[in-house]
């Protein structure tokens, strides 16, 4: 009888977090599915008219939001991929020891604490085609014959984006490669050692596998955040040239706040959710089948 | 015994907490005993400017406190600060500082107050015409001009003159002339905003009007983007960065401050820019200082010179809770008096027509002279409640035909088609209403 009422008890003490949770997180999502079933008008103010699924019949012959969806798993692969081979690198740098290797950890960090709006601008300025350090070097080095304009074209404004994501968030792979490294055990390691298996095979036998846990983690953080990428873009670029880097956020984003059209807004947005949300389902099930496997 | 205490005892626990949770919505709410407020959002830089206009205010008004909120620099966020606040119906801005795209959406969305009763025909008579009307939505006015924008074509003079040129009348002219004078990649021809955003659109306008063509027009919703005249405006302007280009590779990434300093460095002849650049290239440490002349854009033979209307007003919002003070503050800050205070130390263009022959401020710019002249080229662009989702559709257009990704007639053909797609919903909304 205690113990039913401590249950209770237990609940009716959460109730508050669980209030907050819900008036904060679950009413305005729920909200927003609510308002992807609408069509808005814009007639002296501003007219909500039920529209059941067409505003998502819409997202199907918009040109735009395909274009947006490329553009988002163009960058989220590109970026998430090149971040995970750059990420093992750098992790398994700072796992040696080195005098210094307190401070390279630390310094490795500094781009991931930037405010991304910020770097991106430094970014913008650093692929700049008269002023940018970027083709300054290059110049240099005799590379390039007169300035490029990176972020002119949609194949470099696309490069330069993923250049600028990667510079930023590779550290935050590293430093999650780098706990899973710390978790193995050296006795492991030293086992592989005594058995004959050279460096290379002793990374793809032993280190890679006993990774895969916090290589899927780091995977699966950065590939949902890549998704919904947006600072970087809208001061980057724009979106632009040619609409070549806008992303799904940019564009449910601009449907809120430039054309005022909540209704279409949140057709994107809640669409980009649940694609957002089968990618990582997907790769945590992929994590799952994998732990299971080994166990 | 015990632990029925112990019970009681949490849940005093768990009420006080529930209690204390919501004591912030028991708050006093600000009383009437509170000095009236009034509250308006400004770019930073302009705030200095506005204190004397608001101080005076005050003096004229014993109790109250005019708010100069100074918001971020860029004009998409303090729109987008201004929507929010407004979407939530919060009284924190009396007054709206707008630019002249926002007039239709803001007024559409019922954001604003009417003002065409609050203000007498002849105190709207002294402000430009043009300025004036791009205040007015569906016959109504919502905005009172109280700085103008015209855009606008920089020359180097002293090359002009050294080669014994005249300054270009037609897109022609402009390209030989800037042909003539460039050695790229040190001094480039012609320089303009070609990145995707609102002034590619500024931009392009200018040339598509100077090729005596048109984007909507905004009585009868015809668009005109699919037209031969606009395929030649952006023909010219592709040409401009093609074989033997006029203009820098790096185009397609300015805006107008990367045009500026490039321009500003002496190196370009042309640059297609607002008047705010005239004092920046005239400024002491300016390697162009006294080399300068400006008029307006090109045109071909047979269509007229356009510059795009750019410009900031005010207008009262809808659920400030002093409508009667903010419309006061409107005249006030439209008076001579506070345009000079305004528009003498920073160049501003003023709204009023009598600033133009006000001493004071021609002696402190004599370039309003030639501003004037240039407004009667000045051409609103179209004032439709999605002007922002008709700007990103032409937006996205222009730069992939800029880019290269797509050809110009191409690209206007999708532009012209979507453009008209999404007029076309918003007249069957318009019936739909009606019925």
């Amino acid at each position: 009888m205690s113990g039913a009422g401590l249950t209770r008890e237990r609940t009716l003490l959460l109730f508050p977090a669980l209030l907050l949770l819900a008036l904060v997180v679950a009413v305005p999502i729920l909200r927003v599915v609510q308002l992807g079933f609408h069509r808005v008008e814009l007639d002296g103010g501003i007219a909500l008219h039920w529209a059941g699924l067409e505003p998502y019949a819409r997202l199907w012959q918009d040109g735009r939001w395909w274009g947006a969806l490329r553009n988002t798993a163009v960058f989220t692969g590109a970026s998430v991929a090149l971040e995970l081979v750059l990420g093992v690198a750098v992790a398994l740098l700072l796992h040696e020891r080195f005098r210094g290797r307190g401070l390279a950890r630390a310094l490795v960090m500094v781009p991931w604490a930037l405010p991304t709006a910020i770097m991106a601008l430094a970014w913008a300025w650093i692929f700049n085609d008269a002023f940018g350090v970027l083709n300054d070097l290059l110049g240099r080095l005799g590379l390039v014959r007169g300035p490029v304009a990176w972020l002119g074209s949609p194949g470099t404004a696309m490069l330069a984006l993923v250049v600028a994501d990667v510079w930023k968030t590779t550290p935050f792979v590293a430093l999650i490669v780098l706990a899973g490294l710390q978790g193995i055990p050296e006795p492991v390691l030293e086992a592989a050692r005594v058995d004959g298996l050279s460096a290379a095979q002793r990374f793809r036998r032993v280190l890679l596998p006993l990774l895969g846990p916090s290589l899927l983690v780091a995977v699966a953080f950065r590939a949902v955040q890549a998704y919904g990428a947006f600072d970087l873009p809208y001061v980057m670029t724009g979106g632009g040239p040619g609409g070549a880097t806008e992303t799904v956020s940019l564009y449910a984003y601009r449907n809120y706040f430039r054309y005022l059209d909540f209704g279409y807004g949140s057709a994107v947005a809640v669409q980009g959710a649940l694609l957002a949300a089968l990618l990582a389902a997907a790769l945590m099930g992929l994590a799952g089948r994998r732990g299971r496997v080994r166990a | 015994m015990s632990m029925g205490q112990g019970r009681r005892r949490r849940w005093c626990g768990l009420a006080c907490g529930v209690l204390l949770a919501l004591l912030p919505a028991c708050a006093p709410r600000p009383s009437g005993l509170e000095p009236p407020r009034l509250a308006v959002m400004l770019p930073p830089g302009e705030r200095p400017f506005w204190e004397p206009i608001a101080r005076a205010f005050e003096r004229r008004h014993r109790g109250l406190v005019v708010d100069l909120v100074e918001g971020p620099q860029s004009t998409d966020l303090r729109e987008n600060l201004y929507a929010a606040s407004l979407l939530a119906r919060d009284p924190t801005f009396d007054l709206v500082y707008m630019d002249v795209t926002w007039t239709a959406k803001f007024a559409a969305a019922g954001w604003l107050l009417p003002l065409e009763d609050r203000f007498a025909a002849e105190e709207l008579a002294r402000f430009l015409p043009e300025a004036r009307a791009a205040g007015e939505y569906g016959g109504r006015l919502y905005r009172v001009p109280v700085r103008t924008d015209v855009g606008l074509l920089y020359h180097r003079r002293d090359l002009l003159e050294r080669a014994g040129l005249a300054a270009p009348a037609t897109f022609a002219d402009l390209e030989r002339n800037a042909r003539a004078l460039q050695s790229p990649p040190e001094t480039w021809g012609f320089l303009w905003q070609g990145r995707q955003y609102e002034g590619l659109v500024c931009a392009f306008f200018e040339v598509l009007h100077g090729h005596g063509g048109f984007w909507v027009d905004p009585a009868t919703l015809v668009v005109g983007l699919d037209r031969p005249e606009a395929e030649a405006a952006l023909g010219f302007l592709v040409r401009c960065l093609r074989a033997q280009p006029i203009s820098p590779p790096g185009t397609t990434t300015y805006q107008e401050e990367e045009s500026r300093r490039l321009f500003q460095d002496g190196r370009a002849v042309f640059l297609r820019n607002w008047p705010y650049v005239w004092r920046l290239a005239q400024a002491e440490d300016s390697p162009v200082r006294g080399r300068l002349s400006a008029g307006p854009m090109p045109h071909v033979l047979g269509a007229r010179p356009a510059a795009t209307l750019g410009g900031w007003g005010l207008g009262v919002s809808a659920y400030g809770r002093q409508p009667a003070l903010a419309v006061e503050f409107i005249r006030a800050a439209t008076s001579l008096e506070s345009q000079r205070a305004l528009c003498a130390p920073t160049g501003y263009a003023p709204a009023r027509e009598d600033a133009y022959a006000d001493p004071a401020l021609m002696a402190a710019n004599p370039f309003l002279a030639e501003l004037r002249r240039l407004h009667a080229h000045a051409v609103p662009r179209p004032a439709l409640a999605r002007y922002a989702l008709a700007s990103d559709i032409l937006q996205r257009h222009l730069s992939a035909a800029l880019a290269g990704t797509d050809a110009p007639g191409r690209a206007l053909g999708r532009a012209a088609r979507e453009t008209r797609a999404m007029l076309g919903s918003d007249v069957t909304a318009g019936a739909g209403m009606d019925r």
